[in-house]
């Protein structure tokens, strides 16, 4: 009698304590990766095992475009730069192609993934930070664009030997790529997925969730400017807040305008939301320099070009930190949460 | 008292303590806190809701870091030995999901929290 009592109570205590707990909370994974931290937030289906394929896959485009990798295709095809074609990878190929597709939108003037021998001079890739001369600048620059690049499906060709390519543009956006394309195949699915990798967001829940609040950094001041909403989308960002340096009272931030040669000083932070659409991570990624790099004037007319075309809409904050948003989105004020 | 009573008194109990511990976990609110990481593991916990300004000394992967709490509710890193300086140029953390991150020291601070009222943030 004793024993059967006993297993009742304790079976109803473990159910009552089963059903207190709900379902199951999500699981936060923290990763170093790409100079960054990648934080994978998952609720629901085997969520520990999905942060730790996410990172595999993110490690995976690291090694496939790190500019320092040894083992990278960006080093190997760099090496043989000015030495004719150099093999790669149809998927290397194929992002290559989708970036120099986005620098075309605005000829090359706002984003060019040639030109990191221009960043070295400022010490971006050293981190040994320095204001280069005009001459250098200028001389450097007749090289560093991407029109020195023949790329096919399995082969790109560098023409100058001082060119080189840097995916670091695009390669945080493409990594959520081949993460939201893995997350539509796992079996059982998880309810929603949160991917922050350095501030660039995967915003997954397999179209059930058409709600998502999007926090803006407030690019001066602490917290937020204010919040959108989105369905699953990407969202890219490119400031100039955290990556950079200053000299004698002037901020150098790492986005370098590839008509100057110079940090761009239009804006403070431009934020781009695109569709889940294929390479659309990568897209808006490279988008958000674009943007970043632009005008008021020029971000209005690009944006016509491309907003039928998976961009769900910007938010930008300009040099003199006035807001405004592009495309059917609202940038709800932090103060009216 | 028997002892078959006895055993079936420890067991109610026992069971009553486990929903109690239950609902305690499901309806505790948790204040706003600061969780410091390096390389992946918790070094510290601040309560940001304390009116007690403190100074924490943290060793990172590649050296010390000073982090500020300010008694008002934020949280910064003010001295860090990295050459990039990211960790210190990021604006005080405050509200929850906010993050301070020194990759070179493997450290990352994150304010935890309800009351977000954002599912992320775009930085």
């Amino acid at each position: 009698m004793v024993p059967v009592v006993a297993l009742i109570v304790v079976g109803a205590g473990l159910a009552a304590f089963a059903a207190l707990r709900g379902s199951p909370g999500p699981v936060t994974s923290t990763y170093f990766l790409m100079d960054t931290v990648l934080t994978v937030t998952t609720t629901g289906g085997d969520a520990a095992a999905i942060n730790e394929q996410l990172h595999a896959l993110a490690s995976g485009v690291d090694k496939l475009t790190s500019y320092y990798n040894p083992e990278s295709e960006t080093v190997r095809v760099n090496a043989g730069a000015g030495r004719g074609p150099m093999s790669v990878s149809p998927e290397y190929s194929a992002l290559l192609k989708a970036a120099v597709a986005v620098e075309a939108i605005d000829h090359g003037k706002t984003f060019d993934i040639a030109i990191a021998p221009v960043s070295a001079l400022w010490g971006f890739s050293t981190k040994d930070f320095r204001v280069p001369a005009a001459k250098e600048i200028s001389e450097t620059l007749a090289y560093s664009h991407s029109d020195q690049l023949t790329i096919a499906d399995t082969t790109v060709q560098i023409q100058d030997p001082r060119a080189r390519i840097d995916l670091g543009g695009v390669a945080k956006g493409y990594a959520l790529d081949v993460m939201e394309e893995y997350l539509h195949t796992v079996q059982p699915q998880p309810q929603q997925v949160i991917v922050d990798f350095g501030g660039n967001l995967l915003l997954y829940s397999g179209g059930r969730k058409r709600d998502w609040k999007v926090g803006i950094r407030d690019p001066r001041g602490q917290g937020i400017i204010g919040y959108v909403r989105s369905g699953d989308a990407f969202v890219a960002t490119s400031g100039d807040y955290e990556r950079y340096f200053e000299r004698d009272g002037t901020r150098y931030c790492h986005i370098i305008d590839p008509l100057t040669g110079y940090p761009g000083t239009l804006n403070q932070s431009v934020t781009v939301i695109t569709e889940i659409q294929p390479l659309h991570g990568a897209i808006g990624d490279a988008l958000g320099k674009v943007f970043f790099c632009s005008t008021a004037e020029t971000q209005r007319s690009l944006f016509r070009d491309v907003q039928n075309r998976g961009v769900v809409g910007i938010v930008i904050v300009d040099a003199a930190g006035t807001q405004s948003t592009l495309g059917p989105i609202t940038l709800v004020p932090a103060a009216a949460q | 008292m028997k002892r078959s009573d006895r055993i079936t008194a420890v067991v109610v109990l026992t069971a009553l303590a486990l929903v109690a511990v239950a609902w305690v976990v499901v309806h505790q609110t948790r204040g706003t806190v600061a969780v410091i990481q390096v390389d992946g593991r918790v070094v510290a916990t601040v309560d940001l809701r304390s009116r007690e300004p403190q100074t924490l000394h943290i060793a990172g992967v590649l050296g010390p870091l000073v982090i500020a709490v300010d008694g008002e509710g934020s949280i910064r890193v003010v001295e860090a030995t990295c050459t990039d300086q990211i960790c210190v140029h990021t604006v005080a953390a405050r509200s929850p999901g906010d993050q301070i991150i020194c990759v070179p020291n493997r450290m990352v601070i994150t304010v935890e929290g309800e009351g977000a009222g954002i599912d992320a943030l775009a930085q």
